[in-house]
């Protein structure tokens, strides 16, 4: 374990005093210094919509953060041979895999509680000017909203990992992660055409079939999105947010076990 | 014998890049034996194998076949790792961390203990003149000063195997004689070295045996006492060049004829010196120098890649 955390602390380290960081935070407090210029313009939505576009800013950033920095601490000890010098000393594959992730995990979760600190602040000042438009608003739920982002930040951060251990470059784990994340977000919704009797055109079963296997394998960030119960200041089940968060852990530690099989066999030329 | 530190037998490995690509046999049937407290210099053109042999010792590629024993046992990796220190050439580190920190990592990942590492990250840094960068980020690092730090992360939790790939690459004379020295006092140390470099008078100077990779197959191993052995038993005149005339008269004169950079050398027993001065003076040919050994590494390894070497 100790092995595990050294690494993860050299990852945690080279990924938060990298330069990105200070444009994805620029880019996040650009959009949450308009929210706060802008929201008189919403009228009655003024509370949903400042939360909304609060919790849009963070986790737009995160996935930035993921997609920019957080690949380049896994992609570049590969691309520049550093992991070469890395398995020079007694660090096994699965240690560091295992390493790379708590070292991104870390990353990100101290950059988003800074850009949370940031998202607060606009919400508090938005709410002390338009006080008659925040009635249903609830921070529990606002910082659950903010908690789950981290989750699917989390899960993406696995399913990097997974793509930069099977693909040899760069580019092509970006792609495959966006691809991932894309496909996540938007699966429910499709299996949701599919099953429903909304559809006008008739879908083969092998479709649906294949539509359905693919739902299982890909994550559905779909389960881990509260923006719309925080924007309406509706009480989440807990029952859902254990079934959201077993959800994670599962994936996660599942992705991370393929991650590993798969680095087993990788060669480094 | 005693049992070698290192023993790769029949090792093979060939890449294959992918489809419509042809496979690369990088490595042949190599078999080479690296003893305790040896320096063993690996020197081949580019694209011999010389990375990849390191590779597949150190376990970051799989062998098509063979095996690799340490100390006599199949090689396990994670133990083995305990045991060596790796350069690779041109060491790329974190950009973002200090020396430090990249060296506290090695030594908690090595497991030393924490005033161990202290004391070693004081004592490599002062030798290797690091110690005023300590706290800067690798970023801002020099080529010859990443390499010192490379070096300094091979060593930090003292290995008794050294794994040098072109330690000398990027570094200027003060740098490789900072290098060199420290290479010196590991085998002073007796630590097993092995290495692989493309300057040959540093591969001379420092290995007790040397072996030399043409396309992947150990076509020539040799230790340093060959040369002091070729140089007390024989004389080596220096000959200007010849034509095929003259030369073939040359050829019938006792001892051997050999071509070199500067022309032809003669190599003939000390006793026959009179005679062959003789017969070159009524050939016309002068003898415009001697030298003490009758090819020196790099002759000899220009001649073993060209598959000629006598």
């Amino acid at each position: 374990m100790n092995r595990v955390w050294a690494l993860a602390v050299i990852t945690y380290k080279e990924g938060i005093r990298n330069r990105s960081i200070f444009g994805i935070l620029a880019f996040a407090l650009f959009v949450l210094g308009l929210n706060v210029a802008v929201a008189g313009f919403f009228m009655r939505e003024i509370g949903k919509v400042t939360v909304d576009m609060n919790l849009s800013a963070l986790t737009f950033s995160g996935l930035l953060l993921v997609f920019f920095v957080a690949l380049h601490l896994m992609a570049k000890d590969i691309d520049k041979k550093t992991i070469q010098l890395v398995f020079s000393k007694p660090l096994s594959r699965g240690e560091y895999i295992v390493g790379k992730y708590l070292g991104i995990l870390c990353f990100v979760v101290v950059s988003l509680l800074v850009l949370a600190v940031f998202s607060s602040a606009t919400v508090l000042l938005v709410r002390g000017l338009y006080p008659n438009y925040f009635a249903g608003f609830s921070w529990p739920v606002f910082f659950t909203a903010g908690f789950f982002i981290l989750v699917q930040l989390a899960v993406l951060s696995a399913i990097l990992i997974l793509f930069s251990t099977v693909t040899t470059s760069s580019f092509a784990s970006l792609i495959f992660t966006v691809c991932a994340y894309l496909v996540g977000v938007t699966i429910e919704d499709v299996v949701f055409y599919v099953k429903s009797g909304f559809r006008t055109e008739q879908i083969s079963e092998a479709v649906k079939q294949t539509l359905d296997v693919v739902s299982h394998i890909l994550p559905n960030f779909a389960m881990w999105d509260f923006k719309l119960e925080a924007a309406h200041g509706l009480v989440i089940a807990p029952e859902r947010l254990g079934l959201a968060l077993g959800y994670a852990a599962v994936y996660i530690v599942v992705v991370l076990a393929l991650a590993c099989l798969c680095f087993q066999r990788r060669e480094f030329n | 014998m005693s049992i070698p530190e290192i023993a790769l037998n029949n090792v093979s490995k060939t890449y294959n890049p992918g489809l419509f690509k042809k496979k690369v046999q990088a490595v042949q049937d190599l078999t080479l034996e690296v003893g305790r407290g040896e320096v063993y210099g690996l020197i081949g053109p580019n694209g011999a194998g010389k990375s990849t042999t390191i590779r597949v010792l150190l376990g970051l590629i799989r062998p098509d076949g063979g095996e690799i024993l340490f100390r006599g046992e199949p090689l396990r990796h994670g133990e083995f790792q305990k045991e060596i220190g790796y350069l690779p050439e041109n060491p790329y580190l974190y950009d973002y961390l200090t020396l430090e920190e990249i060296l506290q990592f090695c030594g908690r990942v090595s497991g030393c203990a924490a005033e161990d590492r202290r004391r070693r990250i004081d004592e490599l840094t002062g030798k290797l003149q690091l110690d005023e960068a300590l706290r800067r980020p690798l970023r801002a690092f020099s080529k010859g000063m990443l390499q010192r730090a490379g070096i300094c992360f091979a060593l930090l939790h003292d290995p008794s195997i050294v794994i040098l790939d072109e330690p000398m690459s990027g570094l200027d004379p003060l740098g490789r004689k900072l290098v060199f020295d420290i290479v010196l006092e590991l085998k002073e140390q007796g630590k097993t070295i092995f290495f692989c470099s493309h300057i040959l008078s540093d591969v001379e100077r420092l290995c007790d045996r040397m072996g030399v990779l043409v396309k992947g197959r150990l076509a020539r191993t040799f230790a340093r006492q060959d040369f002091a052995a070729s140089q007390a038993a024989e004389l080596h005149l220096l000959l200007p060049a010849a034509d095929d005339n003259l030369r073939a008269e040359l050829e019938t004169l006792p001892g051997r004829l050999a071509a070199v950079a500067e022309g032809l050398l003669l190599s003939i027993p000390p006793s026959r010196l009179t005679e062959t001065a003789a017969v070159l003076a009524r050939l016309g040919v002068e003898i415009r120098g001697t030298r003490a050994e009758r090819v020196s590494l790099e002759e000899l390894f220009i001649a073993t890649v060209e598959g000629g070497v006598s």
